[in-house]
């Protein structure tokens, strides 16, 4: 196993440090941590790869993947350790993963975790004598402070700094793997991913969808174990690539989003020739179910990932 | 990580809010393939402390919401094929504190690696170290602990087992499942081993209560490569008991042992259990009902025992004096009593003591001869067990599993009540004797009358350990026998155990596991609590070195039961195996079966050289019976005729 364990302090020990510092003001209310990204709710029509109109295709019965499977993922959290002034000072920490599944047991196989401290330049001169360790994110912003907005300045650098790690933790994978890697999100957030012929991204996130009018309702009725034409999203992301709807529990009864995830690979022929049994290797992850929320969705291989980042989370 | 990790660590202590650790338990996790079981013994390292504990429960569970999501997730059917990851799962164990390094101060136990104990954790876990090592070690090995490949030898502390610090052991579990009998029979080789010579000298016996169990001590048995190896592992040698003896009341006729015990190549050292009035007198009380025995009759008791039994009695109102030796004496000097009695004219007292209670001491007595008639004899011959010459490690069996239950009372309180009288007098032979009783449900039980054996039973597992009489115990009912008796017994061994035994209050210490696990505890397994130990051990310990009763009756069988002609031949080839029984045969032909009793009894308590010289002279010369003549007639006087 890979692990690269920072050496910072825990958040707890920067909070006594804090505590310490006389122009910080402590903050005892904790926003809860892992908050979800938020995207905007929009339609952003995508270019069918296989020809159209867009339609149900049933993709067989499942199939495991024959070969061993790796499963990334990440978590976050942070909280507002306190204020200077107005301006609100933020800790984080961050982690991604990577488990190897070897003859059904799920191993980490690497792991990275990084501990921050956000505010603006002039809260984390004021605070640098406790933060000596920790990493620190400048919030660089021209607007007047307010602790609102800061904050969510913060939350958006700590998502940047979350993805950065899946990336830095996926290379790290690579480097001592070539097998299958199934990533929790969207591929197309790194052209290293979009382009890895061997990587596919699970999008659990609707906000943005694909289609409008009645394509919109073929995608969201597609019935389970069925999938849509590939297409190939017309993002505003960095790196193309190829992407269908796949139902993994019958939807009907419940709610249109209900098991449908978007799977995303490399823009290749490869792709396209092997989109059904891609598809089928997904269908067979559906069970054991997480223990999650979100288990009609959720591959358990990525639950397991974000079951080892938060217990090895230090508090 | 896995089971055989490099480091030896096959877990981590985990303490939550929910399943705290405190100083007495904690959780830890393990790898799937550990080998911790429930009973292992393991070592918790962490900074400044170790931790000894003894697993008493195992959980596993999943990371499965509801059953619910099993059901999706196999699409309803049982028969999907696996999922291709297998869901996390945890291996959590509950162990019970067995010692803290330091012992103080007394904290919970920290969260650290785990560890399998080793020999040396074994030793130091179970305070081993205290007794085991030392110029005068008092380790006694009672069997080997055994969990994930590692094997240690257990030993109880003779100081705790045999007193004077603490006595006695108990052993209980269901008939023929929990191997009580053989465990005691190990135990008892072990102790004959290794028992320190500092602490003198022991020899054990044992009530036979039950058809052969304890009949073949002395024949060697033949162990598997298993059982030889654990007695290597132990220190001890798979041999038999070198120096036995048995003894057995006869059967009715008085010539056949009441025993299984006859074959004839095992003749050599089984005796006869025999005992006169004098032995019985003492012991009256056993035998005549609590009704019996009110303030007159025990009067007239003492004054029997006092001043006529084993006397010359000399009184002015009988018509001879009387030297009562045996049950046929004492049944004359009672009707010259009556005849005395008789013959007063209406008189019903005899020296205070009235008619009506001489008779019923005379109808109670009588009784005794009667109901426990191979074991008391009418003619005052005995033979007894070696008071004052009881051997070093030297085994005695008596033999009480096929008399009447009013004699088993009698040879318990007798031999019992011997015991302590000679350990008291330090004249016994040895300083340290222990007794095994089996079937304490029967004997001891916690309800039902007072019997005189329960008594005897309380007294030595009360007091018994300041004079070194020790009670060995079994039962199939814990629950069942006198509290005081199971409860004095610092050394208590649990084998298989019945559920519904198990499901009582009293079982409560123990965990739910440690109970599943004794309803389903393989032979040869035992769970030992002793007073060195904070938590019970799980052991196991190898077929004992003798022959089991079973066994014994295969390839001894019993022999038939003779005719009184042929039994008397039989006991005195037992002496002499040179002897021929025709010879034998021809000498008693014809003589009084009482005569020839009397002689084969003194002859087998005598065991003189030359046996058959012996018995002849004990014999005596046979009467002829003649035929009287008849008078001749007195002739009359001869007279003139006259009448006048």
């Amino acid at each position: 196993m890979v692990t690269k364990v920072v050496a910072a302090p825990s958040l707890a020990e920067l909070r006594r440090r804090l505590a310490e510092v006389r122009s910080v003001t402590a903050a005892s209310c904790v926003p809860s941590a892992g908050v979800v990204r938020s995207e905007e709710a929009r339609i952003v029509p995508a270019e069918l790869v296989e020809p159209g109109p867009l339609s149900a295709r049933p993709v067989g019965t499942p199939l495991p993947c024959p070969e061993n499977l790796a499963f990334l993922d990440g978590t976050q959290r942070y909280e507002v350790a306190g204020y200077v002034g107005a301006a609100p000072l933020l800790l984080a920490e961050i982690a991604a993963g990577v488990r190897e599944r070897t003859a059904g047991i799920t191993s980490t196989a690497v792991v990275e975790r990084r501990r921050l401290a956000i505010a603006r330049p002039e809260v984390l001169a004021a605070a640098a004598a406790a933060l000596e360790g920790v990493d620190t994110l400048p919030l660089t912003s021209e607007d007047a402070v307010h602790p609102l907005g800061d904050l969510e300045l913060g939350r958006a650098l700590v998502d940047a700094a979350r993805g950065e790690l899946e990336r830095r933790v996926a290379a790290l994978y690579r480097r001592r793997s070539s097998g299958w890697l199934i990533v929790d999100g969207s591929l197309a957030e790194s052209p290293a991913w979009a382009g890895d012929p061997r990587m596919l991204g699970i999008a659990k996130s609707h906000a943005s969808l694909p289609f409008g009018g009645e394509a919109l309702v073929t995608y969201l009725r597609l019935p389970c174990g069925f999938r849509s034409n590939l297409f190939r999203p017309a993002s505003r992301q960095r790196a193309p690539v190829y992407a269908w709807g796949l139902r993994l529990w019958d939807w009907t009864g419940k709610d249109l989003f209900y098991g449908l995830v978007r799977v995303e690979a490399a823009p290749t022929a490869e792709t396209a020739a092997l989109v059904d049994t891609l598809s089928r290797w997904i269908l067979a992850e559906r069970a054991p179910i997480s223990a999650d929320v979100r288990w009609d969705r959720l591959l358990y291989g990525i639950h397991t990932v974000q079951q080892f980042l938060r217990a090895t989370s230090e508090r | 990580m896995s089971a055989d990790s490099p480091s030896g660590v096959i877990g981590r202590v985990v303490a939550t809010e929910l399943k705290p650790s405190t100083p007495h338990q904690f959780f830890f996790w393990t790898p799937q393939d550990s080998p911790i079981g429930i009973g292992a013994i393991v070592r918790v390292e962490a900074e400044d402390r170790t931790v000894f504990g003894v697993v008493t429960d195992g959980f596993a569970y999943s990371d499965l919401q509801t059953p619910m999501h099993a059901v999706l997730g196999a699409d309803g059917d049982p028969g999907a094929p696996e999922p291709p990851t297998r869901r996390a799962e945890i291996r959590l164990y509950a162990a019970a504190v067995l010692r803290h390094i330091p012992e103080e101060p007394v904290q919970p136990v920290p969260l650290g690696a785990v560890h399998l104990a080793s020999d040396g954790d074994v030793v130091a876990a179970l305070r081993m170290d205290s007794y085991t090592g030392g110029e005068k070690p008092t380790g006694v090995p009672i069997g080997v602990y055994a969990a994930g490949g590692l094997e240690a030898p257990i030993y109880v502390d003779a100081d705790f087992l045999l007193g004077p610090e603490a006595a006695h052991l108990n052993i209980t579990g269901v008939s023929g499942l929990a191997t009580k009998t053989s465990a005691v029979e190990f135990f008892l080789t072990g102790l004959f081993q290794r028992f320190p010579a500092h602490k003198g000298r022991i020899a054990a016996l044992c009530f036979n209560v039950k058809g052969p169990d304890l009949c073949f001590l002395d024949q060697p048995s033949i162990l598997g490569e298993e059982d030889l190896r654990l007695y290597g592992r132990l220190g001890l040698k798979p041999v038999p008991f070198d120096r036995v003896r048995y003894y057995a009341p006869y059967k009715a006729d008085g010539v056949n042992l009441n025993t299984l015990r006859t074959h004839e190549a095992l003749a050599a050292n089984t005796e006869p259990l025999l005992w006169g009035l004098r032995e019985v007198l003492d012991y009256a009380e056993v035998l005549l009902n609590r009704d019996d025995v009110d303030a007159k009759a025990d009067a007239f008791i003492d004054f029997l025992a006092e001043r006529v039994v084993g006397k010359q009695y000399e009184d002015n109102t009988l018509p001879k004096s009387f030297h009562v030796r045996s049950f046929a004496d004492l049944d004359e000097f009672f009707r010259a009593i009556f005849t005395l009695l008789e013959e007063g004219r209406g008189s019903e007292v005899w020296r205070t003591h009235h008619i009506a209670t001489i008779r019923k001491i005379r109808n109670r007595l009588g009784n005794i001869s009667t109901r426990s008639k191979g074991l008391v004899t009418d003619d005052g011959e005995v033979n007894d067990l070696p008071w004052g010459g009881f051997e070093d490690r030297g085994l005695y069996v008596v033999d009480v599993a096929g008399i009447d239950p009013l004699a088993q009372d009698l040879v318990f309180a007798r031999i019992v009540s011997k015991l302590r009288e000679h350990l008291e007098r330090r004249d016994l032979g040895v300083e340290h004797v222990v007794v095994f009783v089996d079937e304490l449900n029967k004997y001891a039980p916690a309800d039902g009358p007072d019997t005189y054996v329960r008594k005897m039973l309380l007294d030595i597992s009360e007091r018994g350990r300041y004079l070194g009489l020790v009670l060995f115990s079994a039962q199939q009912f814990r629950s069942q026998v006198q509290r005081r008796v199971v409860g004095n017994a610092s050394t208590t061994i649990l084998g298989r155990m019945d559920g519904d035994e198990l499901a009582l209050p009293s079982y409560n210490t123990l965990s739910p596991a440690t109970r599943a696990r004794l309803a389903a505890l393989p032979k040869g397994e035992l769970l030992v609590r002793h007073p060195h130990f904070t938590q019970p051990i799980f052991i196991r310990f190898p077929r004992p070195a003798v022959l089991s009763g079973r066994e014994g009756i295969e390839r001894f069988p019993p022999r038939a039961e003779l005719g009184f002609a042929q039994a008397v031949a039989r006991r005195l080839r037992a002496l002499d195996p040179s002897l021929s029984a025709d010879p034998i045969l021809d000498l008693i032909a014809g003589r009084r079966e009482e005569d020839v009793r009397k002689a084969l009894n003194a002859t087998v308590r005598a065991r003189p050289d030359q046996p058959l010289a012996f018995f002849v002279k004990c014999l005596g010369r046979e009467v002829k019976a003649e035929t009287v003549a008849p008078r001749p007639g007195v002739r009359p006087i001869r007279t003139s005729g006259d009448p006048y």
